[in-house]
């Protein structure tokens, strides 16, 4: 047995540092896209990411780009506002008494089942091309979970908590709002994290389905005119616009573990 | 035997749901019927139900129809090799585990209907560009828990199968495959819905054949009642592939 | 020191029945129960599993209404919780687990209707009696089981109530923390001059605390029995080792054991046959 052995240490120098070795796969990746776009595959069809990166600045450029970006956060953020209080609402409303509870989350978890995407022209339908279509998708979307996850917080708190309360002269309110609320709040962030994911595939959807405006207009014309380059762009910036909302609630949702019991 | 009491709440619970339900097509109904509304926005039930009818006995769907499974079948084929051959590889070392697992979580929390404009370039918009997007999407629950199936299979089992002298494949076929099947198998019925649903969209969004492409060019029509007909059916289609798959779920884990 | 002392919780004939025959889960827990518990004294209500010393304990507390019967507090029948004259101690830790242990504490208070002003000192000052001065701002979660049961303590001691009720309140911990907490609680007890009510499952801890302690039946429970300690609070730790003791624990064995061993029987006719 050797008493130093290279390969060896360097195994273990990568063993601690997975991060590194992630960071260095999606390096590979990365150059793997760079050689291919410049070597292998028509630049009509594949664009390298350095030249995604230096156009992005054209792409800025390139009138309305920056107006859908920046309309699509709002509708983002409006639509993640308003699932999470409709969500929050009727979650309350369906988990604190039994019967409404027993009778809505079947339907509820139906609704949630069924394909959404079917009825995406009916909300272009009602709601116009506009921002208004967007929004109410992404609603749509993201109340589902929160709705459920709500109705779980409040469903499975131990029932002795509520007893101690009452027995220390809680009033119905007071056990509500010093009890059961609070025990939620780790249940509703799970659910605003999902929910934002499904307000992020609503918005989105909706998006790219409005052609004549906004972002699905411009992902339309870049396909159209075989323009790669501008449309991987458009692509990067919205993929990290998703991966920075998920990350913020996935941040939200781990904050607000702190004293989760299970 | 349930006690009364509990026999009465179930009763309620079951008639309130009716209840709501009946409710909201009676407003439908009324709504519609006393002219009101404009019928291109919200059309009578009737007639939806005179479209549905009329579509299904004329088989005008069966085009449409067929695009769509057959875009669903090959993408969740091409998915399902790719994400349990994969997933099975990574799953043989903890090692590659740790380095990919949280890799592909990463990139599968991005919605991944953004690269639908990508492969429309690719491939047009054919059906090619509505495979491609579901296979893509279905590749990672399918290969996620493939690995969730495979690789935390509990160390005793295969330390006492190897004690006995099981060799890789024995290892393989006896402990390995029975212990990862029900995870994998739940890995496949996700990646399947997730396969329909992909399509489904893609074929709204940019496509000329298809399920989706009808609902969203009849919408695009204003022929809201037809519309209403053709939802109606691809809910149901969606409904019954997801419970076939369900079906071929327990029967497989049943083995 | 013991002058004429006055009943503080009278129950009459209490019987209580979970559900009605024919259902899966009826159970007479109760059967004619009567006890009357003076003021100031201390009362161990001990049994074989599922006699209903927790119902009845639960009945005395107004958490529900038995069946047939009447529980008096103060003269007056129990309709619902006294949160001003009657608090809890349970054997699961009902500490909220999302609150500090100061938190747990002040927020008994504001449910029991106490000023602002007031709660911070009343907590601060009970938590230094059970001797979690140093934990106040810690979360449940970061104590250990003994730890949590003495914050249930203190929250209830907080609340000032005449009546104590405590149903099992060191059934989940090891030997050792049951016999610290209990010495500590004997001396925090023998300060307070509270009326308790304590179940218990375990016979020296009911002969070290109590001034009596009713013996109960196996279900459906009614008091079998009621043996006196006769000795002075504080209880000193020695107490456990003196011949007194042993023959009072013995008696209580003695007067157990058949109840103990019916009720296992009982336990077993009623399981589903295989």
């Amino acid at each position: 047995m050797s008493a130093y052995n290279p390969w060896r240490a360097l195994q273990r120098e990568f063993a601690c540092r997975l991060w590194l070795v992630r960071l260095i796969v999606i390096a590979g990746l990365l150059a793997w896209w760079e050689i291919a776009a410049r070597y292998w595959v028509d630049p009509q069809f594949l664009s390298p990411p350095s030249r995604v990166l230096l156009s992005l600045p054209s792409l800025f450029g390139t009138k309305g780009v920056p107006a859908a970006l920046w309309i699509t956060l709002w509708e983002l953020t409006l639509a993640f506002v308003i699932a999470a209080a409709i969500g929050l609402a009727l979650g309350l409303a369906i988990g604190l008494s039994q019967l409404p509870r027993r009778s809505f989350v079947p339907i509820i978890l139906l609704l949630y089942g069924t394909p959404q995407i079917t009825i995406l022209p009916l909300f272009v339908l009602y709601f116009g091309i506009g921002p208004a279509s967007k929004i109410a998708f992404g609603v749509s979307h993201g109340i589902f979970p929160i709705i459920v996850t709500v109705v779980a917080g409040v469903q499975n708190i131990k029932p002795i908590l509520v007893v101690a309360a009452r027995a220390m002269g809680a009033s119905r309110w007071q056990v509500f709002r010093w009890v059961i609320f609070p025990h939620m709040i780790p249940s509703f962030f799970v659910g605003l994290r999902l929910g934002m994911a499904g307000v992020l595939l609503g918005v989105l959807l909706a998006e790219l389905y409005v052609s004549s405006a906004g972002i699905g207009y411009f992902t339309q014309m870049f396909t159209e005119s075989f323009d790669p380059t501008k449309l991987l762009g458009l692509i990067s910036l919205l993929a990290v616009m998703a991966i920075t909302c998920n990350g913020l609630l996935r941040r939200a949702e781990l904050h607000f573990q702190r004293w989760r019991v299970n | 035997m349930i006690a009364p009491r509990q026999r009465r709440d179930a009763l309620m619970s079951r008639g309130l749901q009716l209840g709501f339900l009946l409710a909201l097509i009676l407003l439908w109904y009324f709504a519609t019927a006393s002219g009101r509304i404009n019928p291109v926005l919200l059309p009578n039930p009737l007639t939806v139900w005179h479209n549905l009818v009329q579509v299904l006995r004329s088989g005008e769907y069966w085009p449409d129809l067929q695009v769509t499974l057959s875009e669903i079948a090959v993408a969740f084929a091409i998915s399902c090799v790719n994400g349990l051959l994969l997933g099975y590889l990574i799953s043989r070392s903890q090692y590659l585990i740790a380095v990919f697992e949280p890799l592909l979580a990463g990139i599968y929390s991005i919605p991944m209907i953004l690269f639908l404009p990508l492969f429309v370039l690719f491939f047009g918009l054919g059906s090619w560009s509505k495979i491609a997007l579901g296979a893509v999407i279905s590749f990672f629950p399918i290969a996620l828990n493939t690995i969730a199936g495979f690789g935390y299979v509990d160390r005793i089992l295969i330390r006492s199968a190897r004690s006995m002298g099981a060799s890789n494949a024995q290892l393989l076929r006896y402990v390995l495959l029975p212990a990862a099947l029900p995870v994998v198998l739940t890995g496949l019925r996700i990646g399947f819905t997730v396969t329909v649903l992909a399509v489904f969209g893609s074929e709204t969004i940019a496509s000329f054949a298809g399920l989706g492409h009808r609902i969203a060019q009849l919408a695009d029509a204003m022929e809201t009642a037809r519309m209403f007909a053709y939802i109606a059916f691809a809910v149901v289609i969606a409904a019954v592939l997801n419970a076939l798959m369900a079906v071929v779920e327990s029967r497989a884990r049943r083995q | 020191m013991a002058t004429a002392r006055e009943v503080a919780i009278r129950i009459k004939d209490v019987s209580h029945q979970f559900g009605e025959p024919g259902d899966m889960r009826f159970a007479r827990a109760l059967q004619q129960t009567s006890l009357d518990i003076m003021r100031g004294e201390m009362i161990c209500l001990i049994g074989p599993s599922g006699c209903g010393k927790s119902t009845l304990l639960n009945a005395i507390g107004g958490l529900m209404r038995p069946t047939a019967g009447t529980v008096e507090v103060g003269g007056k029948p129990m309709r619902g919780p006294l949160p001003r004259e009657i608090a809890f101690v349970f054997q699961e830790s009902a500490l909220f687990p999302w609150c500090t242990v100061i938190e747990n504490v002040e927020l008994g208070m504001v449910f029991q209707g106490v000023a602002r002003g007031e709660r911070a000192d009343r907590a601060r000052k009970s938590l230094e009696a059970v001797g979690l001065k140093e934990f106040m701002s810690h979360y449940p979660d970061q104590l250990s089981g003994g730890m949590r049961q003495r914050a249930a303590l203190a929250r209830a001691l907080s609340l000032q109530t005449g009546i104590l009720l405590m149903d099992e309140p060191f059934g989940a911990l090891d030997e050792q923390t049951r016999m610290i907490l209990g010495e500590d609680l004997s001396v925090l007890l023998a300060r307070a001059a509270k009326t308790i009510v304590f179940v218990t499952h375990s016979l020296g801890e009911a002969v070290f605390l109590a001034d009596r302690v009713a013996v109960f039946s196996a279900r459906p429970g009614t008091v079998k029995a009621i043996i006196e300690v006769d000795e002075p609070h504080p209880r000193k730790p020695a107490f456990v080792t003196t011949d007194k003791f042993a023959q009072l624990r013995n008696k209580l064995y003695g007067l157990l054991h058949d109840e103990i061993r019916k009720a296992a029987e009982l336990a077993v006719a009623a399981e589903p046959a295989p």
